[in-house]
């Protein structure tokens, strides 16, 4: 007796029951039904890394108003797109970066440039500038009457803190209403009263402090670089300088890190930027190393995870946290030296505010799509996404996602360095072969940072 | 202050950072390791922030998973045993997704020995089939010559063409003609590009394409009195051969001929392609397969296969294309293993010669002889038997209409369809056809719109004619450790491409190193017999004599006398080592004749550095 069985495919099970319905699709996962499915997964991820690199279109807009260049920069706390800028024709603006509207200006605000802004309470903005004089302004009555140009530029601030030497840089305590500035010395005053309550300051030290910061996490902790090539920790409280580092170059800028309260960034004259974990500020934790001339500003995106860098060499660059090099670089032709630079607050954009007076905004990831995604490009995207960084290592894949366009004197000048820090490696390495052995050993390149460590 | 670090010390201690520096200021790790449960912070803060279980890193991964611990890299390593991790599990989660193959298989069995089935006619197999079922056993009775048959990838069409030029496409389970014409000059070959939507046909001088409807849209003059046609649907390339002996491989997504390959062997009639690598063999007459790629201008492999003209070549798609079946017309049929050449794994002779063969989905061979189509099943055709014996045989059945010129499995289904001198005429096999199709891939019951989204997808997913090699599994595959090593202890200290000239050279054994004077010290002092050192200084001399020769040679003491005096810490490390081990073996060596004593432990042995 024979059995047989020939194989039949029912069509009703295969075909839509009525028609419009959705087709039934059916799925065998044998690897024999799937040939050549890594080398099609390639050229897919190829396909997506060139998607990228095509749909990279970073720049969003340019803040017109300033007629000089924009020194600095300053988000409102608790909100997401309102930006203080200052710049050095001593003008002051605050703009609304999402319907790209000034909602506030002053055009003298300062004699001489306006050196820092930063947001005081309720609303307020405080300023200072090189005319030896702190501001503070209101800005919340001029919210209400919508016009475009903003209103008379004449506007009286609510008061003025009057100073013995040009101001540098100016921080606000998160909670209390104190607020720090850094001239030839540090020094604390309170929103009442028109004098400052105290100096903190080295007793030996006779350094112009460049920039100032509170600690986000613990509000009393001071940090301040100055151009002896320090960096200083103070707490407010005890009034003292607790820690002091020298490094072997001047820092521009800092910023402190919003998640992880001890790391803190500083922008480097000395083309680099710095992490240090303040618990142990011998080594700093990561050299982040791309642009090609000083770094003149810094700013963390608030998730803490990559921050936002503007340099001499008229580039943004946006680092991941922890990885130092290769980093996100934007230019354009009519961008001058980038001397502030700001993530917004949710982290989307980036802002920079450079020496032709214009603050641009930028996308944080140059092939975001802006406005509304459906879940399925949602998901393609998400793919895209994983193929990328599952194929990251090939070659291919690799040089398309690594490749940035740079302007040539900025290309010429990364090749120049490149040249002169290998022949300087050369010389080091043939100067070490040639003496005793052990006599000169070669020194880890986060071990020259810092010279010498106060505490 | 002291708060802030407080507070940095709950996220992450100063001690779980990552390692950079200054490793002899840090805490070793040992039992006097301090905790961080004394810290009231962390304590109460690691109660909300713990990972699920599942996601925990300590969940274990699975025994298959590779452990990566030859690369010094720790971040790749750790990223590659993740993705190896990953692979195992998902592995095992595809061996539980064939629970949800719904379809059942064909298959045709007996009860006992002496009953057989190949004693089963077509009647009887088409009564037992289903209504469904039974369309697949056809007889279309059409003039003009012997025919050659070709189904498209998910089965549901099929276009044959005759010898004298009468060409037809049809979906023969709807049972709708799509063209049908009559070219009135010799073809000699068709085949389906993507899918239904054209064929191209190999006719008397050139190559032609039409679409579904038979508008003639391309004649390709680069392709000159074809005989064979291929098409490779990953790659979108159109592979012909023709009696001049060309191989040519064109693009039909760009339309570009992409590479033509002399194979030098005269006028070649037999081709076909591996589906899982798109290698193409090639039949030839003097008796050789070849198998071509595009990127290499010879054969990729070269074979011996009968000692006649081969008539007829088919790769295995069950197994990965790892079993290829040639006939000859010496009359014999052999089965190849694709991974080891030496030898047929099976031989046996087929009556009548000549004979053409095809492997179905699931691995069944048909061979068209004489007047009968044989088929033989799986496990007896590919295990290695020295006698020259045909295999079992599952099914025969007689066909009248000699010659028989061509054998096609129909994907998906129990078919199995045979051009001959009379027409076309198609077979109920039980069990050679995939049951479960993947629609991602080839769906017989696919509409319209399907076909077009699929169309896209496929042509964004080509893949590029260069990838085509034997091994399918190269792209994404890690790269060979390198034959050069600078290591010392282990340690990769400086690449190759950084090392000074002659320090590459010295890695690369090209380096001369006559008159270091190190020789004695660096050499291997194991190998000391007499002989040995009286060949080795033997050489040693002819080198020298060697080295005179020519001009400059002052420069070159002068060189080599520098080089004396450079100390490499490297080479005094590599120095160091071969004198300590050399110390150790001839301290064992001294223990084992009993010259000297083992050496007694010692309560001081706590306080030596071990190293």
């Amino acid at each position: 007796m024979v059995k047989i069985n020939v194989l039949q495919h029912a069509p009703s099970s295969h075909l839509p029951a009525r028609p419009g319905d959705p087709t039934p699709t059916s799925r065998n996962l044998d690897p024999l039904m799937h040939p050549f499915a890594r080398a099609r997964e390639r050229t897919r991820a190829l396909n997506a890394a060139k998607m990228e690199r095509m749909f990279a279109k970073p720049f969003v807009a340019s803040l017109e108003g300033h007629v000089d260049a924009v020194e600095t920069m300053a988000r409102k706390p608790d909100t997401l797109d309102i930006v203080a800028s200052g710049s050095w024709d001593g003008g002051l603006i605050l703009h609304d970066v999402s319907r790209r509207k000034r909602l506030f200006q002053v055009d003298n605000a300062h004699k001489g440039k306006v050196s820092g802004v930063c947001f005081g309470q309720q609303g307020r903005l405080l300023s200072c500038g090189v005319d030896r004089n702190i501001k503070l302004w209101d800005t919340e009555a001029s919210l209400d009457d919508d016009d475009f140009g903003a209103g008379p530029s004449q506007r009286k601030p609510v008061s003025i803190f009057p100073g013995k030497f040009a101001f540098n840089s100016i921080d606000h305590h998160r909670y209390d209403p104190l607020f720090a500035t850094a001239s030839n010395l540090v020094q604390v005053w309170d929103e009442t009263k028109s004098a400052a309550i105290s100096n903190l300051t080295l007793p030996t030290s006779t350094e112009t402090v460049t920039a100032i910061r509170f600690n986000l996490a613990e509000a009393s902790v001071l940090a301040s670089i100055g151009s002896d090539r320090s960096f200083t920790l103070y707490d407010i409280r005890t009034g003292k300088a607790e820690r002091r580092i020298i490094m072997q170059m001047r820092s521009n800028a800092l910023s402190w890190s919003p998640t992880f309260p001890t790391s803190v960034l500083l922008a480097s004259e000395d083309h680099n930027l710095y992490t240090f974990d303040i618990r142990s500020l011998n080594t700093p934790t990561q050299i982040y190393k791309a642009h090609v001339a000083a770094v003149m500003s810094c700013d963390w995106s608030p998730t803490g995870l990559e921050f936002v860098s503007g340099g001499w060499d008229r580039t943004v660059r946006i680092w991941k946290e922890g990885r130092g090099s290769a980093p996100e670089v934007y230019h354009t032709k009519r961008m001058q030296r980038v001397m502030s630079t700001l993530f917004t607050g949710d982290s989307r954009f980036v802002l920079s505010g450079s020496d032709d007076g214009n603050v641009r905004v930028w996308k944080a990831h140059a092939s975001d799509k802006l406005g509304i995604i459906t879940a399925r490009e949602r998901a393609a995207i998400e793919y895209r996404e994983s193929l990328k960084s599952r194929w990251k290592a090939d070659s291919e894949v690799s040089k398309i996602s690594r490749t940035r366009h740079l302007p040539k004197p900025v290309h010429k000048a990364s090749q120049l360095k490149r040249t002169m820090l290998e022949a300087q490696r050369v010389k080091e390495e043939r100067r070490r072969k040639h003496t005793r052995a052990g006599e000169h050993k070669p020194k880890a390149e986060r071990k020259k940072v810092v010279i010498t460590e106060h505490s | 202050m002291d708060s802030l670090i407080a507070k940095a010390d709950a996220i992450r201690p100063l001690s779980k950072r990552r390692r950079t520096d200054n490793q002899h200021a840090r805490p070793k790790p040992g039992p006097s390791k301090k905790t961080t449960a004394d810290d009231p912070t962390a304590a109460s803060v690691s109660q909300h922030t713990a990972l699920p279980r599942s996601l925990r890193p300590s969940s274990p991964p699975p025994e298959e998973a590779k452990k990566y611990s030859h690369i010094h890299n720790k971040k790749l390593r750790t990223d590659l045993a993740r993705q190896s991790a990953q692979n195992a599990r998902s592995k095992r989660l595809v061996k539980d997704a064939e629970l949800l193959l719904t379809e059942e298989a064909g298959l045709m069995e007996v009860d006992g020995d002496l009953e057989k089935t190949w004693r089963v006619g077509q009647d009887e197999i088409a009564a037992a089939a289903g209504q469904q079922a039974a369309q697949g056993r056809q007889e279309w009775k059409l003039d003009g010559g012997p025919y050659r048959v070709r189904y498209t990838k998910n089965g549901r069409h099929i276009a044959i063409v005759g010898k004298t030029g009468h060409v037809a496409t049809f979906d023969w389970q709807a049972g709708t003609m799509h063209a049908e014409l009559q070219l009135r000059e010799t073809c000699r070959d068709i085949t389906f590009l993507q899918d239904h939507s054209h064929f191209a046909v190999a006719q008397n001088k050139y190559v032609f394409i039409y679409d579904r409807d038979g508008v003639e849209l391309h004649k390709l003059k680069s392709h000159i009195e074809p005989t064979r046609l291929e098409f490779l649907p990953y790659h979108w390339l159109l592979v012909s051969v023709g009696n001049a002996g060309y191989l040519k491989y064109q693009d039909t997504s760009t339309g570009q001929l992409v590479v033509e390959h002399r194979t030098k062997l005269g006028a070649c009639h037999t081709m076909c392609q591996n589906p899982h690598n798109a290698v193409i063999h090639l039949g030839h007459q003097n008796g050789t397969v070849t198998l071509w790629t595009p990127n290499l201008p010879h054969p990729a492999v070269r074979l011996l296969a009968h000692l006649g003209p081969v008539a007829s070549v088919s790769v295995d798609p069950s197994s990965a294309g790892r079993y290829m079946a040639t006939a000859g017309q010496d009359g014999t049929v052999k089965v190849w293993d694709c991974r080891n050449w030496k030898g047929a794994i099976r031989t046996w002779n087929a009556r009548g010669g000549n004979a053409v063969i095809d492997w179905s989905q699931k691995g069944a061979l048909s061979v068209a002889t004489g007047g009968s189509v044989n088929v033989y099943t799986k496990p007896a055709i590919q295990t290695p038997f020295a006698p020259v014996v045909a295999p079992p045989l599952y099914l025969t059945h007689p066909v009248p209409h000699r010659p028989l010129s061509s054998l096609r499995f129909c994907p998906f289904q129990d078919i199995l369809t045979i051009g001959h001198s009379k027409g076309v005429s198609g077979i109920l096999v039980p069990g050679v056809g995939e049951p479960n199709f993947d629609s991602s891939e080839a769906d017989p019951f696919e509409n319209k719109k399907a076909r077009r989204e699929r169309e896209v997808k496929s042509l964004l997913d080509k893949i590029q004619p260069d990838a085509i090699v034997l091994d399918p599994d190269f792209i994404g595959s890690l790269a060979p450790p390198p034959k050069l090593s600078t290591a010392v202890d282990g340690q990769h200290d400086i690449p190759y491409a950084r090392l000074p000239r002659h320090e590459r050279l010295k890695v690369s054994g090209k380096a001369d190193e006559t008159e270091d004077g190190d020789e004695d010290d660096t050499s291997d002092g194991q190998g000391g017999e007499g002989d040995g050192q009286a060949r080795k200084g033997a050489s040693k001399a002819e080198k020298e004599k060697k080295k005179m020769r020519g001009k400059n040679k002052t420069l070159k003491r002068f060189l080599r006398k520098q080089r004396k005096n450079v100390i490499d810490p490297r080479a005094v490390a590599v120095r160091a080592k071969l004198e300590k081990e050399r110390e150790e073996r001839r301290k064992a060596k001294a223990i084992a004749s009993g010259a000297e004593q083992p050496r007694k432990p010692s309560a001081l042995d706590r306080f030596k550095r071990s190293s």
